[in-house]
């Protein structure tokens, strides 16, 4: 499952003095180049200038698209396709490509590339697609917001569950933003599918807003909306690195979160397509990953000498290495499910949720001056009705509810009927929650 | 106040005095002084331009003037807003709101005076059945016929029973037939109100038909009030005498003095000028078609001024017909009573234009 | 047998010519091709049944029994209502003071007016929360000062707020033209009978006006109803327009909901322009009257003066504060928590300028273009409407106003699905040409363009046709040279409508662009706002296209009075 042959070949058979260039003459690639991405262009403008000057002769023509948007349209176009590539970072995007039969097989032969980082794959097991740089998933902070609301430094997932982090959390929606998707799979993995939910769902009580874009997480921050925001590194990084006034962690535990590219099926310029993912698995090709505006992680080891000394190094970071094993196949039976369980439980409930919390971190802040067992068992009680699931971690795997939602051929449950029951069930449970932590508040004071 | 609408107060005069009004450059009304009485049914006559509008505006308040005075009974108005003036107008377009009935129209002012709502609908009762249009009360106004329409407006503005009732060019949208009736009702009504009425008008017909006294306007200045009769016999002025009437003018110098004193126009005939008649600098000769006579040539009667003329034209008009005569390079016109069997002069012929001395009038400019 | 001075012009009892015939069939093919059918390919899964492809109407079932659904259907509706009451709040001050006063600066105010319709998207939204927002300029000060905040910013009264700020000026303009059109007579009559102030105002100068303000009103409702980018961007997504678009876009679901959603939002929407159709008929009373008195403006005394000026300032202050805030942030180094950018920059002009030049021609051709097509849809559809007696003209209306509701990302992809496969003699699609995007502006604006030609074309009396007609001009030849030289202010207030609003679309464009250079300005602006050093670039480029569609907007509003002087219909 998690066999790399790509990687293996790569490191058994070819010389690892075999230049970037060498391979571009001798597949003589040429003409235009076209790339969908979702990435900014900060990211694309440096390495377009770099291919282009290490591949003479083919230019990459960047198509500009946000991933759900890129997705359809490489769908909708697939009669007369004119695109070469697809490069972002959301593995699931490529997951949906590569089901819709929409990516060509391909073998890199760059070397130095390990199979994993952290413990999550770095390549396609199939070979659609290829991981060329990671990024870390952690907490961002506006320092002015922080200091004018007394906020403490956040230092770890848990922090965020804390009443002093009360509405002023941010996070993108995991449908809307594959890494978000990939920051929850992993609680729920590592956690377990109970726990990990119900550790979600503490979280979530704390939320501010579930914004639509995954920029639109830093976005908030930077210009200090909201307080704290769960994103990705390179976010956080490059608004320093821009002069925000930002600060940025990495928790005990982070996600690492591979960016990808892949080349789509029957691409009009398969050479050039081929030298473009040669060029960015290339030494270099990964060390523009370095510059202070893409601030990317190289999957490739040997990259990090030419970083600074505080750059992250996902390979030798103990934080990076602690990530759980991560089942990708297990991720994917159930994206579906897991996005809709969170946009129904959380995302359009999340007001009936931040009443009951906000009762809650009241009730603890009583209990803390005077303990009351009544008061405690109440409000245990009122965690466990929010904590509560609609489905079983076997159903949400199941191929009944998978279909109901990927438009499988057979008849079934639709959609909108499983939506509506569970949106039922989690209202119905936070009105009950609330009552409890009322009465919970009531015997506490 | 029931069923009957009439004035509770007595009717009021109103008094313009020393008024001036100016839009930039262009003098609009030039120090105009009038004094309409109580119950006067009283015309601003003039050609479009003349000022006559602007001059009814400014009663009402739309206007306002840059010196002098509008009183009403003695008392002075000009500085009162037009919403409390209770000076009522009836507008040339009529103003009838499209999105009201004709009774909410009616009831408008009513209930801005803030009258008490079972009065409000008595009194429009009353209004619409002063004009007649009771039964069209829940039409809406595009609904109703032109003069229908004229009706509600008067109806609409006598229901709040105004001191004075302004109407601008009332009949200038009806069509001929219409016009006359309307008039007609026009002046029955106001004679009912006994109620002081200014009438703004550029057809000296309506004016002469239905008023008491007619003020006569020209580029912003009256140039004579009287009634009718008094403006037709004795017009002030050459503006006067042609806009009232047909009128004949003849250009001309006097000549001698005394008893030998002469009008001589052009072409070298000479009209001898009575003693007593004074004959102001730069006048003409003025006198109406029905005044003059036709002769054939070398037939007139003594005692009458003798003309030599050429028949250049000829109308009929029924009960009279009208000649053109040419005198030297000048046309006038001759208008002689038709009777059936009796000769015409035939055009081409010479024939002698007769006036009575009496009919002469020389007047400037 | 008197004659009945009403100003509406009669309907005519012709039958079409055969001219007329193939226009209208041009015209139903043309929206057929460009509107119907790429959208029908897109929301015909609303109709189908699960695995089957069945027709079925258990999806509407589904919606309608859903609480989320009902809950966005009944938020958007509130949203929409509430926001024309803003909108109208904003617009009538500006509208009456503007065009029944002698009113220094009242062009600029209604040019000023316009802009807040011109927020370019993403960099509109960020610089409003700026303002704003929970710790925008504002409330920091406020907390500041004072120890509180307002929401402005939070959950549907924020919606609220940024659309009614966003859309009155569509109020704004319809008002103001059937204010102007209000002969003074109608309100002389009544100051005559004792009316003054706010209440002849209520009672006679507001109902007179009404056709002209519901026309702007059901276009806000109906923008408002549909518009998923500002929810969005406040983080609002029980509304129906997000939830159609989130349901539409989520990759790797196949959930029919979206297009469900879809429909139901062109059912609303249709519905509306048609109620507000229904509740106007006969009742064209705002053009002036024969024997009247035209405008008048009257002059304002000297407290009227200060409230007057106040309340215009008050408001300009409020409804361009998003722009100002804009300005800001196209200067601003960092701005991050603080009422005012730390430091000034130009640089950001620099990078813009450096890159954008490209996107800035384009953006002039495609909204060119598209507001051209526009006019000339949008006088045709007009004039066979008003003017025949064809069977079904009606329904070409509403399929135009039906693309108001279209979300634009369900046209970008049925365009995609409608053309890429149909490819020119050289193999590339014809969805790849820039052409597309032109036609996907001008199908989505066309709705405004054609209000404004539909209500030029009311305004002009039958009788002017046939005095033309009369004289031996053919009918084609009397459109050319009769109607639409005296519809030119409508065409070119349509012009401008469509053109500065094409100008700053995204939602169907992201779609469609194909190559960067090929890309619209709002293309750049996306680009641009997808990272913290874009920001202010971004602004940069966001005020470019302010200024840009302000200008020509300007340039426009003097054609149109210099040629109503010409013809003698100014004031």
């Amino acid at each position: 499952m998690l066999n790399r042959r790509a990687a293996l070949a790569a490191t058994l058979g070819l010389s690892l003095s075999a230049s970037f260039a060498t391979i571009a003459i001798a597949q003589a690639p040429s003409g235009k180049v076209t790339v969908v991405t979702s990435f900014s262009k900060d990211v694309t403008d440096p390495i377009k200038k770099a291919f282009e000057k290490a591949v003479p002769g083919v230019t990459l023509e960047v198509q500009n698209r946000n991933t759900n948007a890129g997705v359809k349209y490489v769908e909708e176009t697939k009669a007369n396709n004119q695109v070469d590539l697809f490069w972002a970072s959301a593995p699931d995007a490529f997951e949906v490509l590569k089901g819709k039969k929409l990516l060509t097989a391909y073998k890199p032969k760059a070397t130095g590339i390990p199979e994993k980082i952290g413990s999550y794959p770095i390549n396609d097991p199939q070979g659609f697609y290829f991981g060329f740089a990671a990024s870390g998933y952690g907490i961002m902070w506006n320092d002015r917001y922080a200091k004018a609301n007394k906020l403490p430094e956040p230092k770890d997932w848990q922090d965020l569950a804390k009443p002093a982090f009360y509405d002023h959390v941010s996070i993108a929606a995991p449908a809307r933003s594959g890494t978000t998707h990939l920051t929850i799979e992993t609680i729920l993995q590592g956690e377990g599918w109970e726990n990990g939910w119900r550790t979600i769902k503490t979280m979530a009580g704390n939320f501010r807003s579930i914004t639509e874009r995954s920029f639109g997480v830093p976005e908030a921050v930077n210009s200090g909306q909201v307080g704290v925001g769960i994103v990705i590194d390179f976010f956080a990084l490059s608004a320093q690195a821009s002069g925000f006034p930002v600060k940025f962690v990495y928790p005990s535990v982070t996600t690492v979160v591979p960016a990808n590219v892949g080349i789509i099926a029957n691409p009009p310029n398969k050479a050039a397509a081929e030298a473009f993912i040669e060029f960015l698995l290339s030494p270099t090709g990964q060390e523009v990953l370095l510059e202070p505006g893409i601030r990317r992680l190289p999957v490739n080891p040997a990259v990090y000498a030419k970083a600074g000394a505080d750059y992250p190094n996902p390979f030798t970071d103990p934080r990076f290495q602690k990530m759980i094993g991560f089942d990708v196949d297990k991720s994917e039976a159930r994206t579906a499910v897991v996005d809709t369980l969170f946009d129904q439980l959380i995302s359009f409930q999340l007001d009936a949720l931040k009443g009951v919390t906000k009762t809650l971190h009241e009730v603890d802040a009583a209990l803390a001056k005077k303990p009351n067992p009544q008061a405690k068992a109440l409000a245990d009680e009122a965690r466990a009705l929010i904590a509560a699931l609609p489905v079983t971690q076997i159903q949400a795997a199941s191929p009944e509810l998978r279909g109901a939602f990927t438009g499988g051929k057979e008849k079934g449950a639709r959609q909108a009927e499983i939506e509506a029951q569970w949106a039922s069930f989690a209202r119905d449970n936070y009105a009950k929650a609330k009552v409890k932590a009322e009465e919970a508040l009531k015997a506490a004071k | 106040m029931n069923a009957n609408v009439s004035l509770t107060t007595p009717a009021v005069s109103v008094d313009i005095e020393g008024v001036n009004l100016s839009y930039g450059t262009n003098h609009v009304l030039k120090d105009v002084n009038l004094a309409i009485r109580p119950g006067e049914f009283f015309a601003f006559l003039g050609p479009s331009g003349c000022g006559k509008t602007t001059l009814l505006r400014l009663i009402a308040g739309f206007n306002q003037a840059d010196t002098g005075q509008v009183r009403l009974s003695g008392k002075d108005i000009s500085g009162l807003p037009p919403w409390k003036r209770d000076v009522g107008m009836v507008f040339q377009s009529y103003a009838l709101w499209p999105h009201m009935t004709v009774r909410r129209n009616v009831a408008f002012g009513l209930e801005e005076r803030g009258v008490k709502r079972a009065e409000v609908e008595q009194r429009v009762e009353a209004a619409l059945g002063l004009v007649g249009l009771a039964h069209l009360a829940d039409r809406r106004p595009s609904q109703l016929s032109g003069g229908q329409q004229q009706r509600v407006a008067v109806a609409r503005t006598v229901a709040v029973e105004p001191k004075v009732l302004l109407l601008d060019e009332p009949l200038s949208n009806l069509d001929a037939k219409m016009r006359v009736q309307v008039r007609r009702e026009l002046r029955d009504l106001q004679q009912r109100l006994g109620l002081t009425t200014i009438f703004v008008t550029h057809d000296q017909e309506e004016a002469n038909t239905i008023c008491d006294r007619i003020a006569v306007m020209s580029d912003g200045v009256v140039q004579q009030v009287g009634t009718p009769m008094e403006l037709y016999e004795r017009p002030a002025n050459l503006f006067v005498a042609n806009f009232l009437g047909t009128a004949n003018i003849l250009e001309g110098k006097v000549k001698g003095a005394g008893e030998t004193r002469a009008f001589e126009i052009e072409g070298g005939f000479s009209v001898p000028v009575p003693a007593d008649r004074t004959v102001p600098e730069g006048a003409r000769l003025v006198f109406r078609p029905q005044h003059a006579g036709l002769v054939a040539a070398g037939t007139a009667a003594p005692g009458l001024i003798a003309l030599p003329c050429r028949v250049v034209h000829r109308e009929f008009l029924g009960a009279s017909v009208r000649y053109g005569a040419r005198i030297g390079n000048s046309e006038v016109s001759v208008d002689l009573p038709f009777q059936s069997g009796s000769d015409l002069h035939e055009i081409g012929t010479d024939a002698t234009l007769t006036l009575p001395r009496h009919a002469l009038m020389w007047l400037a400019a | 047998m008197t004659a009945i001075p009403t100003s509406a012009p009669r309907a005519r009892r012709l039958a079409a010519t055969p001219g007329q015939i193939a226009l209208a069939l041009a015209i139903a093919a043309f929206l057929l091709m460009f509107l119907v059918l790429p959208v029908a390919t897109v929301i015909y899964v609303a109709f189908t049944e699960k695995g089957t492809s069945n027709f079925t109407l258990v999806n509407f079932y589904d919606f309608f029994r859903t609480e989320l659904f009902m809950r966005s259907l009944w938020n958007s509706f509130y949203v929409s209502a509430m926001s024309v009451v803003w909108a109208s709040v904003f617009a009538l001050p500006l509208a009456y003071l503007t065009t029944r006063f002698v009113f220094r600066g009242a062009a600029i105010v209604q040019t000023l007016g316009f802009l807040p319709l011109i927020m370019p998207p993403f960099v509109g939204a960020v610089a409003m929360q700026l303002f704003f927002g929970r710790n925008g300029s504002i409330n920091l000060l406020l907390d500041d000062w004072f120890g509180f905040k307002i929401d402005f910013m939070e959950g549907l009264n924020g919606v609220i707020f940024v659309q009614s700020v966003h859309y009155f000026p569509f109020i704004l303009i319809n008002l103001s033209a059937a204010l102007r059109n209000i002969d003074r007579a109608m309100e002389e009559a009544a100051q005559n009978l004792g009316s003054s102030g706010f209440r002849l105002f209520r009672r006679i100068v507001f109902p007179l006006a009404m056709p002209g303000y519901l026309a702007g009103a059901s276009l806000v409702f109906v923008k408002v109803f549909d518009d998923l980018a500002t929810p969005l961007l406040l983080n609002v997504k029980d509304m129906l327009a997000p939830q159609a678009y989130l349901r539409v876009t989520s990759i790797g679901i196949a959930d029919p909901m979206g297009y469900v959603i879809s429909v139901v939002l062109i059912v609303a929407s249709v519905t509306a322009m048609w109620l507000s159709a229904r509740a106007l008929k006969g009742r064209d009373y705002a053009t002036t009257q024969r024997g009247g008195g035209g405008l008048a403006k009257r002059e304002m005394t000297r407290w009227e003066a200060v409230l007057g000026y106040g309340t215009v300032f008050l408001i300009l202050a409020l409804v361009l504060a998003p722009h100002m805030g804009l300005l800001l942030l196209s200067f601003a180094t960092i701005w991050s928590y603080s009422p005012l950018p730390d430091a000034f920059t130009i640089a950001h002009y620099g990078r813009v300028f450096g890159e954008s030049s490209i996107y800035i021609k384009n953006t002039l051709i495609y909204a060119t273009l598209a507001g051209g097509i526009d006019i000339v849809l949008g006088v045709a559809i007009a004039y066979l409407v008003l003017r025949t007696k064809l069977v079904g003209r009606e329904w070409l209306d509403w399929m135009a106003t039906a693309a108001l509701a279209i979300p634009g990302v369900v046209l970008g992809i049925g365009y995609l699905r409608t053309f890429y496969g149909v490819t020119l003699p050289d193999g590339t699609p014809l969805a790849s040409l820039w052409i597309t995007i032109v036609l996907a502006l001008a199908i989505r604006r066309l709705p405004y363009a054609l209000r404004a030609c539909y209500a030029a074309l009311q305004q002009i009396s039958v009788s002017l046709e046939e005095a033309a007609e009369n004289l031996g001009a053919t009918k084609s030849r009397t459109v050319r040279r009769i109607v639409v030289p005296l519809m030119a202010g409508g065409i070119l207030a349509g012009f401008v409508t469509s053109f500065s609003t094409a100008a700053v679309e995204l939602s169907a464009t992201l779609m469609l662009v194909q190559s960067n250079s090929d890309a619209p300005l709002a293309y750049g602006l996306y680009v641009f706002m997808q990272s913290a050093a874009g920001r202010g670039p971004g602004a940069a480029l966001g005020v470019v296209a302010v200024l840009l569609v302000a200008a020509c907007t300007f340039l426009s509003h003097l054609i149109i009075e210099r040629s109503q002087k010409a013809k003698g219909m100014g004031h």
